[in-house]
C-alpha cells in the first residue's frame, strides 16, 4: 500500500532540506510519495536535482509566494 | 489591476528574466562585468565584509564608544573614512544596493517570504556561524567576495589559497551542522 509522507523543511537553509530528504527517502518503500515542503529557493533547485539523479519521479508545485512542495515518488 | 499582473506572470519573457533562475553562466558573466564597473568607479575591488566593520564602528560611536584606540582603525585612511560618515561611504551604498536589488529580485519572482525561526538550536547555530564568519572575514582581510572573488580576479594567489581553505572549512562546518544542529 503506497503511502504519502510529508517532510516539513520550512525555515531551514541549505543543506538541511537535502540531508533530511535523503534520510527520509531511505526509510520509504518503492511507490511511496515523499512531499518535501521548502521555502528556500536553493533547496527548490537542489533537492529535485538530486532526486532525479537518483532516478525518482519529481514534481514541484509552488504553493505560495516563496513556498514550494516537492513531490518525490520513490522508484 | 490584479488581472494585468496575472497576465504579466504568464508572459514568456517575464518568466525567463524575472521568475525562473538565470543560468549560472549568465550570473557569472554579469557579476564579472559589474565588479569591473565597481573597481573602475570606486577605485577599490568589490568587497562586502569591510563595510560591516565600519558599520560596527559607527554604531559603537553612536552609543558613545570610540574605536580610535583600535589598531584596525588606526591608519589615516581608516580614520578619514570613519570621520566622513556612513552616507559618504561608497561601500555602504554598494551594500544597500545589494540588499535592495535582492529584495527586488525576490519580489519580481513572487518569492518574497518572511521565514519563521524554527528552534533555539537554529538561533544558536546562526549566531555562532555569524560571529565566526565576521571574525574570519576580517582576519583574512576579506570574505568570499573581497578575498576570494576579487582576489582571484586580481590574479592574486591568495584568492586561490582562500578558495582551498574555505572549501575545507565548509566541509568541517557541514559535519558539525549534521552532528549538532540538525
Amino acid at each position: 500500500m503506497a503511502k504519502e509522507v510529508e517532510l516539513d523543511c520550512m525555515g531551514e537553509a541549505c543543506p538541511v532540506p537535502l540531508i533530511k530528504t535523503e534520510k527520509k527517502l531511505e526509510e520509504l518503500d518503492a511507490g511511496d510519495m515523499l512531499i518535501v515542503q521548502v521555502d528556500h529557493s536553493c533547496a527548490m533547485k537542489n533537492v529535485p536535482e538530486w532526486a532525479r539523479k537518483q532516478g525518482h519521479n519529481v514534481e514541484i508545485e509552488e504553493v505560495d509566494d516563496g513556498e514550494w512542495e516537492i513531490f518525490i515518488e520513490k522508484v | 489591476m490584479k488581472a494585468m499582473f496575472d497576465k504579466l506572470k504568464q508572459n514568456v519573457l517575464y518568466k525567463k528574466w524575472f521568475k525562473d533562475a538565470l543560468p549560472y553562466i549568465t550570473g557569472a558573466v554579469l557579476l564579472s562585468v559589474f565588479q569591473v564597473v565597481t573597481f573602475v568607479t570606486s577605485g577599490n575591488p568589490w568587497g562586502v565584509s569591510g563595510v560591516f566593520a565600519n558599520w560596527g564602528a559607527w554604531l559603537y560611536e553612536l552609543v558613545g564608544g570610540s574605536v580610535d584606540n583600535m589598531y584596525y582603525f588606526s591608519s589615516p585612511g581608516a580614520q578619514a573614512t570613519l570621520d566622513a560618515g556612513i552616507l559618504a561611504h561608497a561601500g555602504t551604498w554598494r551594500n544597500f544596493g545589494i540588499i535592495i536589488g535582492a529584495l527586488f529580485a525576490s519580489l519580481m519572482a513572487s518569492g518574497f517570504k518572511f521565514k519563521k525561526i524554527k528552534s533555539v538550536k537554529q538561533v544558536v547555530a546562526a549566531v555562532i556561524g555569524g560571529l565566526l564568519m565576521g571574525y574570519g572575514a576580517r582576519i583574512a582581510f576579506g570574505c568570499n567576495i573581497g578575498a576570494l572573488f576579487s582576489g582571484i580576479s586580481s590574479l592574486s594567489v591568495s584568492g586561490w589559497l582562500y578558495a582551498v581553505f574555505i572549501f575545507i572549512g565548509a566541509i568541517v562546518g557541514s559535519k558539525l551542522l549534521k552532528k549538532f544542529f540538525m
